[in-house]
Order: C-alpha cells, then sequence, then structure tokens
C-alpha cells in the first residue's frame, strides 16, 4: 500500500473516529492494562515475599522447633526423643508443614574458654540447622575441616538474659552485639586424647532458633571424628517451616503425636489471609477495569468504522475487499493495542523497581524487574486484545 | 460465455415484469466476450437494478448470474473484489464519488489498488475530458457534468473484460459526450472488452452488436 493511498483511505476511514474519543479509549486501555499487570506483579510479589525461597520466608512462614516430650516414662531411656527417620517423613507430611529442617546437636564434648576481662570456662552444647532455616545467614558462615576459625550464631534471647539479668547481677558489663561479635572464644573438641581447639566468634545472632549455631558442616565433622558412643545420634528437635501453625489439624497432629513446641508460635499472623485476599480482589477488579477498558476501545473502533459506513461501502463497490480494508485498519489500530501495553508493562516496571526499592529499607527482597507471572500475563493480555480487535475490525467492516 | 443471465427476476420488481415481455428479464440471455450491448430501459423497468445485479452489489433477486461460468450469488467477497478489479468495471448513474476527497484524491483510490494506469495517462485522460483544472476539487463541489466524467474516467483505471454502464452521459452535452464517448470506446478496444450499456432511449453511442430491451 503507497503513502497515497494510505492517505486517502486514512481520511475516508479513520476521519470520524475523533481524536479526544481515541486518547480517552487508549487511556482505558491502558488503566485496566496497567492495573492487571500490577495486580499480577502484586500478586507474584506477595508470594515470592511470603513463599519464596528467597531470604523473605519469616513474613510468610512461621518457623516452629518442636521435640519429642520428656516425660516420667521416657525420660530414663536413652535415645528416646531421638526422631526416627519415618517420624521425620511423617511429619513432612503433616498439615500446613512446608518444609523441615533436622536440628544436630553435637555428640562429642565442647568445652569454651575465653580469657581477659569476662574471662570463663564452660562445658557447653552446639546446635546446627540446614542454612536455609536461618533467620539471616552472616558472610563469613561457613567452615571446612581446614579451617580452626569457627563461626557462631547466638540466641538473641541469650545476649538479653546476659545484658538485663546477668550482666547487672554480677556487676558485670553490658555488651552489644558488636562487641560480642569482636570476643575470641577457645573451643576446645573433643574427648581427652582426641580434640582439636578452634578460635569461635560469634557472626550473628538469630531470633528463631534458642541455641548456639556452628554451621552443618562442622557438627558433621565433630559428630563423625570426635562422637564417643553412635546412640543419639539422629536428631532429637526438628525445625519445621509452616504455613499457619494455628490450623486446627496441624495442632492435632502435635498433640497425637505428643511433640511439644513452643505455644507462644501457634499463634497466626492474620496478614496472610489479608493479604491474599486483597490481591485477589485486586486481581478481579483488575481484570474488570480491563475488560471495561477493552469494551471502551473496540466500541471505538467500531463506532470510527460506523462513522465511515458511507466511505466503507463505496470503497468496497470499487473493488477494495473486506480483507484488504480489514488489514488497513488492523495495520492503525494493532500497534496502538501493543504501545499501549508497552506504556502499561512500562508502569508496571516502574511500580516493581519503586517497590523493591522501597523493601530493601526493611530488609525484604524483591526483585527489581517483575517475575515471569507478569510476563505471561501481557502476552495472555496481547494475544486476547489482539484476537479481540481483528475480530471486531473483521465483523464491522464485513457487515459495512 | 463470460456473462450469462438465467431468468432473472429482481424481487421487488417481481409483480411488474411478470406483465409485459422482456428481453433479459425471466429469460436466458448469454454474452461473448467482446460484445457490445445496449440495454433499452424505459423508465421504471429496472435498467439501475439491471446493472447493480450484474456488479454484484444487489443480491434481492430470483434466477442467476454467471460470470465466467460460476453463479455470482455463489462468490465470496475475495472472489467479488478480484472481479470488480479486474474482470468488470462500472460506471454508476448517481457517479458514487467520494465527496469529501478531491478529483484527483477519487482517481487514485482506484489507480492505486490496480496499479495497471499510469499517473501521466491518467492526467492525459483528464485533460481529453476538460478536468484538468479541477485536479485538487473537491468532488463535492464539482458540478455534475463534472462528476460524470470523473466517473468514467475512475471507470478505466483498471483492466476490465467488461465495463458496465448506467446512463453514463446523462448530465453530458454533446460535445462532453463525444469525448467521453471516444475515451470509453478507446480503453474498451485496447482491453478487447465488451460493454453493457443501459440507457433511456435508443442511442448511437457506440457500436452495438446486440440491442435488448428491458
Amino acid at each position: 500500500m503507497s503513502a497515497i493511498q494510505n492517505g486517502i483511505l486514512r481520511k475516508l476511514l479513520l476521519g470520524g473516529g475523533g481524536k479526544s474519543r481515541l486518547w480517552a479509549a487508549l487511556v482505558a486501555l491502558c488503566v485496566g492494562a496497567s492495573l492487571l499487570l500490577v495486580s499480577v506483579a502484586i500478586w507474584s510479589d506477595f508470594n515470592e515475599l511470603l513463599y519464596g525461597k528467597d531470604r523473605n520466608d519469616a513474613i510468610g512462614s512461621t518457623y516452629m522447633v518442636v521435640g519429642k516430650r520428656v516425660t516420667e516414662q521416657n525420660m530414663g531411656t536413652a535415645g528416646a526423643t531421638v526422631f526416627t527417620d519415618a517420624e521425620i517423613a511423617d511429619v513432612r507430611k503433616a498439615p500446613q508443614v512446608q518444609d523441615v529442617g533436622l536440628i544436630t546437636a553435637n555428640n562429642f564434648p565442647v568445652y569454651a574458654v575465653m580469657g581477659g576481662h569476662l574471662a570463663f570456662e564452660t562445658d557447653m552444647a552446639v546446635e546446627s540447622v540446614p542454612d536455609h532455616f536461618l533467620d539471616q545467614m552472616p558472610e563469613d558462615w561457613k567452615w571446612d575441616s581446614n579451617s580452626h576459625d569457627l563461626p557462631l550464631i547466638l540466641s538473641s534471647q541469650f545476649l538479653d538474659i546476659y545484658n538485663y539479668v546477668f550482666a547487672p547481677s554480677q556487676h558485670l558489663p553490658q555488651l552489644s552485639e558488636r562487641s560480642v561479635k569482636s570476643l575470641a572464644i577457645q573451643l576446645k573438641a573433643g574427648p581427652a586424647g582426641n580434640s582439636e581447639t578452634y578460635l569461635a566468634h560469634v557472626v550473628g545472632f538469630s531470633d528463631r532458633i534458642g541455641s548456639v549455631l556452628v554451621p552443618q558442616s562442622f557438627i558433621d565433622y565433630g559428630n563423625r571424628k570426635y562422637a564417643q558412643r553412635l546412640t543419639g545420634m539422629g536428631p532429637s528437635q526438628l525445625i519445621l517451616k509452616t504455613k499457619d501453625p494455628s490450623d486446627v489439624q496441624f495442632g492435632k497432629y502435635l498433640q497425637q503425636h505428643d511433640y511439644n513446641t513452643n505455644s507462644q508460635n501457634l499463634r497466626w499472623s492474620k496478614i496472610r489471609s489479608i493479604v491474599e485476599v486483597v490481591t485477589t480482589a485486586t486481581g478481579v477488579l483488575a481484570v474488570l477495569l480491563l475488560g471495561i477498558g477493552a469494551l471502551v476501545f473496540i466500541l471505538f473502533i467500531e463506532l470510527t468504522i460506523a462513522r465511515a459506513h458511507a466511505s466503507l461501502v463505496l470503497l468496497r463497490e470499487i473493488g477494495y475487499s473486506a480483507r484488504y480494508l480489514s488489514r488497513f485498519m488492523n495495520r492503525r489500530f494493532v500497534p496502538l493495542v501493543a504501545g499501549t501495553l508497552l506504556v502499561a508493562s512500562l508502569i508496571t516496571m516502574t511500580g516493581q523497581l519503586f517497590a523493591a526499592n522501597a523493601l530493601k529499607t526493611q530488609g525484604l527482597v524483591l526483585a527489581s524487574l517483575p517475575g515471569m507471572a507478569v510476563w505471561g500475563a501481557l502476552v495472555v493480555c496481547l494475544v486476547m486484545l489482539l484476537v479481540l480487535v481483528t475480530m471486531a475490525i473483521r465483523k464491522a467492516i464485513s457487515n459495512g | 460465455m463470460s456473462l450469462k443471465i438465467e431468468n432473472v427476476i429482481p424481487i421487488p420488481l417481481r409483480d411488474k415484469v411478470r406483465l409485459y415481455r422482456s428481453d433479459v428479464w425471466n429469460c436466458k440471455v448469454e454474452f461473448a466476450l467482446g460484445e457490445y450491448v445496449f440495454v433499452q430501459a424505459p423508465s421504471g423497468t429496472g435498467k439501475t437494478t439491471l446493472v447493480h445485479l450484474l456488479y454484484g452489489l444487489r443480491k434481492d433477486y430470483e434466477g442467476a448470474i454467471f460470470w465466467y461460468n460460476r453463479p455470482l450469488a455463489g462468490d465470496k467477497d475475495d472472489q467479488i473484489a478480484a472481479l470488480r478489479t479486474s474482470k468488470i468495471s462500472v460506471i454508476f448513474q448517481d457517479m458514487r464519488l467520494f465527496p469529501a476527497l478531491t478529483a484527483w484524491e477519487n482517481l487514485e483510490a482506484k489507480r492505486l489498488l490496480t496499479g495497471t494506469v499510469s499517473e501521466q495517462q491518467v492526467m492525459e485522460w483528464m485533460q481529453r475530458l476538460g478536468l484538468q483544472d479541477k485536479r485538487n476539487a473537491l468532488a463535492a463541489t464539482m458540478s455534475y457534468g463534472e462528476q460524470q466524467r470523473l466517473a468514467i474516467i475512475r471507470a478505466l483505471l483498471q483492466p476490465f473484460d467488461w465495463l458496465l454502464m448506467d446512463e453514463p452521459f446523462s448530465h453530458l452535452d454533446h460535445a462532453n459526450t463525444d469525448k467521453a464517448r471516444a475515451l470509453i470506446a478507446e480503453v474498451v478496444q485496447q482491453n478487447k472488452a465488451g460493454m453493457l450499456l443501459a440507457d433511456l432511449d435508443e442511442n448511437r453511442y457506440f457500436d452495438y452488436h446486440k440491442t435488448l430491451m428491458l
């Protein structure tokens, strides 16, 4: 089609739509598409924050440490509170449980010594959990058998007890987290004759696990090298990642198996259900608005064609086919649809970037670009709109 | 046979045409390629209707019309469009120009669709029919005579086997009729085409091979 012919057809067929109406239709379409993409992005981001594998787990899931209750009947039996493989597999299938981590304790003597102003010597126990169950991952959280530096993560509660209870009663100085991290502790592992001394440093504090944690590789190494007996080698505590610990079925499960946990953890933050309702409602609203936007745009196309009815009839009388004229109209409107969706995706990308930056200050990690769900929604949206627009054009011209 | 009409009766004229003897309505008529046909049609006998039926603008008729042995009623939109750009051309009685386009744009809308006639040729034809000064005039502002001459040129801007004409010179004086007639005869001959002219009264515009009473 030459430029002159294009100009003539434009004058005959597109003159009746009106620029302000076109802009209104485009804005309606853009608002609908933007809302849809943004709501998909919100849904995807909340999913990532609540249930994702990233460092945002604490928001959407509740972690709890469970163990077998120590009773008068089992208190004398070695290994009675150890979880078997079958029991662990069963816990994995329990209601609301998303993930299960084994808490492995040392099965060898550990003796800590610190000199200087805060001198102390003590027997102690250490534990480890798989890294993805930690609420924070310090940069130097690693250990291998060639290393004599041992990182520790201390329960925040321990520091609180020291600062608010122990230190004032003993006239000892209180310690900040940073000052605790600067302390060097001699940690002797293994029984006499088969022991090694490590230089331990506190590298972080955990709100999630009330224990002294060492890397899993150290516990595995120590339990192989220094263990004095094989009994009690299994985990006696498990850390569970649960979606909704307040679920009745989950509570029943714990009760039936006589597992104990911190009952405070059995509360449920209502925010998750609220978020789910809000994202669903936003999605429904967005689909409705996109529907209205698409309808307005298609009505604009139909109005444009209806206004050009006389020209359309005459063009067909002098030999222009409906297919030819539809192609011309498609060439006009398809780029507008694509351009509008491009603007909508740019708005969504800007929103995502803004949200990622805003949440970063609160320690939450969000991708700075929208995820696959948004791009998928964009493609579906584009295909649907193109099908609707081309069908509307073809129908309006054929009936013209 | 390139055009065949079999027992065609326009539905709105059904009662009327059965009351008299017509050479076209409710008859079997065949036209060979290259034939010049004059259809003499007293007022109200369906002259314009015939041209519209043959051109595929109306479907409200009984019987069948065959172009190249294919029933016109069965043609799809694309086939009718192909027929109108390469086989049949038409000069409407009511001209049917785009009023919002200039004379030149009206011609270009057709010429650029088929791409078979040069711009130079169009300008020459405009000059022959005295429209050279009307190139940029809006069709709506042109006189009926000018519009009719423009419609004649537009009909010639494509290859065709048949030229259908519905009172093509009704708004022209003798001088302009002669010029337009000569141009049409020349282009029809170039295309080795036939023509079907429908008019009220007997005429000698062309050397007709066949004259039919509608």
